[in-house]
């Protein structure tokens, strides 16, 4: 069962097409990594989905609701959150306070000033599960802004999968990371997802083939294709595709 | 349980303020100071917990103002009946129904959009009090008489003191209530957007309806306000609602510090003392609250409440008593350096003319004087700048800078 499906999506910026024509199923449960060499519109395809941007043309359901153009925080409510490329968090707030105002419109608390956080027991210890399964709970009290950067990006993560969303699209989580920072963090994104439909946009490819039940290559503003790991492996367009970005760098070369 | 006692310790200055200080000048600067607070609250929260910058805050402090002088008049001609100590209720609502209005267009964006809007607002109100004189009175405001109302439990508010007990309780109850307000999910909602508002809308909430919020909540205490003053003076003019009284206290919560809760109600006491007392002393208090504005902005970046807490490490190390002879070995020079700078800034005011200065009489004529204060500047400037080695040597041993058992962020 497909849980988001974007349908002959497309997006303009003036005369320039970024996204064209894209076509996607995700299913419910799966962990779906989208890959494509630079500015192929991954990150676009992100903010489209996610309501940051607006469509150009096209469809995108969310659960047999349509979803497109509609604003983020209607799109998140759904049950539809995502994290950022670039960490975009509440730098004054504390860590906790970060993952806690997450957390409230789920809770039901809304636009309210009648209820007082402090008595909110058990949202407070969600809050703080929250923050010890993303290794957080000893640096609860610190301003977020003053994290080290990998931390920063578990609280990336940990404010993204806070207000309880079932799919969860994370854009590059562990871009900028050493590499045993970024073991840590494939596995606490593996254990944060669990039983959830995960989009991952990311370049490493040891992790994409790694993490992902299924690939969609995206080139250009299309997909290309769309597959399990193996196959994706194996298809001659998508080796064309990677390789055609190297040979076409090379006669740039030649042309100067 | 210590914030319970901070809450009764701040009652019982409040109330006890004019046991202290009895004179009829101290219960006009402690009147002033009770608005001030309240005014100055509500402005943090547009600026300091919402990141709304706001040139056109009088508004809402004004037209609540106005209105409750309206009311005040409408209980004395008995064309409505409650006690008066209601008044600031109505300047609330006057507040709140201005600030839904503006609220619900100049609240899309914060920033520069916000602050123009703002700007354009507070001109446009104050332009129009010129121009609807049955309103606002004209140049000389509208006036009334709060002493016609209902006696409330026997007090008839002839004398200031009363009113500032009455004011004095208003002013516990908007504290507390501004307090509570930030820590509701819409004031903690309030900083996360202020903070990075595209975030707080994939958490799942509208800025705009955020701000909005906020907006309208800090309108309303600044009405409370408006109408404390106009309780207080019993006129208002259109002073109250223009660009001067918005500059005041955009000054007054930012030279207390936007950051705290508490650092507008310093501020708020620290400008009201300036401005009444100084003013006795020197015609040029504006441009010293000048100058002290832009050195909090160059040095203190977070107000007064931001120095003081600069020095919670140091306090939960339990060193902050081994800061007291540095802080006075640089401080005194220091003092004196600025104190020298004032009298050649009031010599050259008082032209020709001898005037007294502290202790001594200073004339700017008198090349001796003039050689004297260079000396005494040149002095304690080379003594504060030799000074300041050991008071970063003693403040970084305070905070236990380079002491490896430290656990910084990160």
């Amino acid at each position: 069962m497909s849980i988001l499906s974007l349908h002959n999506v497309s997006k303009s910026f003036g005369k320039t097409e970024i996204i064209r024509g894209v076509n996607l199923d995700i299913q419910a449960g799966e962990r779906h990594a989208i890959i494509g060499p630079n500015g192929a519109g991954k990150s676009t395809l992100f903010h489209l989905i996610s309501g940051k941007y607006q469509l150009s043309s096209g469809r995108i359901t969310f659960r047999d609701q349509e979803i497109q153009n509609r604003p983020p925080y209607e799109i998140v409510r759904l049950g539809l959150a995502r994290s950022f490329q670039v960490t975009n968090i509440f730098p004054r707030l504390s860590v906790f306070e970060n993952v806690r105002c997450g957390m409230l419109w789920k809770q039901g608390l809304g636009y309210s000033f009648r209820h007082l956080l402090g008595s909110q027991t058990e949202l407070n210890a969600r809050a703080m599960r929250l923050l010890e399964e993303i290794n957080l709970d000893d640096r609860a009290d610190f301003p977020a802004g003053e994290l080290a950067y990998a931390q920063q990006r578990a609280l990336e993560l940990g404010v993204a999968i806070a207000s309880g969303a079932d799919l969860i699209m994370l854009d590059e989580p562990v871009a900028g990371m050493s590499l045993s920072e970024a073991e840590a963090a494939v596995s606490l994104i593996r254990k944060i997802t669990e039983g959830k439909t995960l989009v991952i946009v990311e370049h490493d490819m040891n992790i994409v083939f790694d993490i992902a039940d299924r690939i969609s290559v995206l080139v250009y503003g299309e997909i290309i294709a769309s597959d399990s790991p193996q196959a994706i492996r194996a298809n001659p367009k998508v080796q064309e595709a990677y390789l055609g970005e190297a040979a076409l760098e090379d006669a740039g070369g030649n042309d100067a | 349980m210590g914030k319970f006692a901070a809450w009764v310790g701040y009652l019982i200055v409040l109330l006890g303020l004019p046991q202290l200080f009895d004179s009829v000048l101290a219960i006009t600067i402690l009147n002033q100071m009770a608005i001030a607070i309240v005014f100055a609250l509500s402005y943090n929260m547009l600026l300091g917990q919402g990141g709304m910058l706001s040139f056109g805050h009088a508004v809402y402090f004004g037209l609540g103002g106005f209105m409750a002088v309206h009311a005040l008049i409408m209980i004395e001609f008995e064309t409505v009946y409650f006690s008066i100590t209601l008044i600031p209720l109505v300047g609330g609502l006057i507040g709140l129904v201005a600030a839904i209005f503006v609220g619900s267009f100049s609240t899309h964006k914060a920033g520069t959009v916000f602050a123009m809007i703002s700007l354009g607002i507070g001109e446009l109100v104050a332009a129009s009090s010129l121009i609807f004189v049955s309103f606002f009175g004209g140049e000389a405001g509208v006036s009334a008489d709060r002493t016609f109302g209902p006696p409330f439990f026997g007090i008839e508010f002839f004398q200031d003191v009363e009113i500032y007990y009455l004011s004095a309780g208003w002013v516990f109850v908007a504290t507390v209530f501004m307090y509570l307000f930030t820590q509701t999910p819409a004031g903690r909602m309030a900083n996360a957007v202020r903070d990075n508002p595209e975030r707080a809308e994939f958490i799942g909430y509208s800025a705009r309806r955020v701000r909005f919020i906020s907006f309208c909540t800090s309108g309303f205490f600044a009405g409370v306000a408006g109408g404390l003053f106009a309780l207080n003076y019993e006129f208002i003019t259109e002073e109250n609602l223009n660009a001067v009284t918005s500059g005041r206290v955009l000054l007054m919560a930012y030279i207390g510090g936007l950051g705290y809760f508490i650092g507008p109600i310093i501020g708020a006491v620290v400008l009201t003392l300036m401005n009444s007392l100084l003013s006795n002393y020197t015609e040029l208090w504006m441009l010293y609250l000048g100058i002290m504005f832009v050195l909090t902005v160059l040095f203190l970046p977070r107000g007064f409440a931001g120095f003081i807490m600069i020095h919670q490490t140091a306090w939960l190390r339990g060193k902050l008593s081994s800061l007291f002879l540095p802080y006075l070995i640089t401080g005194m020079p220091a003092i004196m350096f600025g104190g020298s700078i004032l009298a050649a800034i009031e010599m050259l005011h008082h032209d020709g003319e001898p005037f007294g200065f502290l202790f001594i009489t200073l004339d700017s004529g008198n090349t001796l004087h003039w050689l004297a204060l260079t000396a005494v500047a040149a002095a304690s400037y080379y003594a504060c700048w030799r000074s300041l080695g050991q008071l970063n040597a003693a403040w970084e041993e305070a905070n236990g800078v380079g002491d490896p058992t430290e656990r910084g962020p990160g």
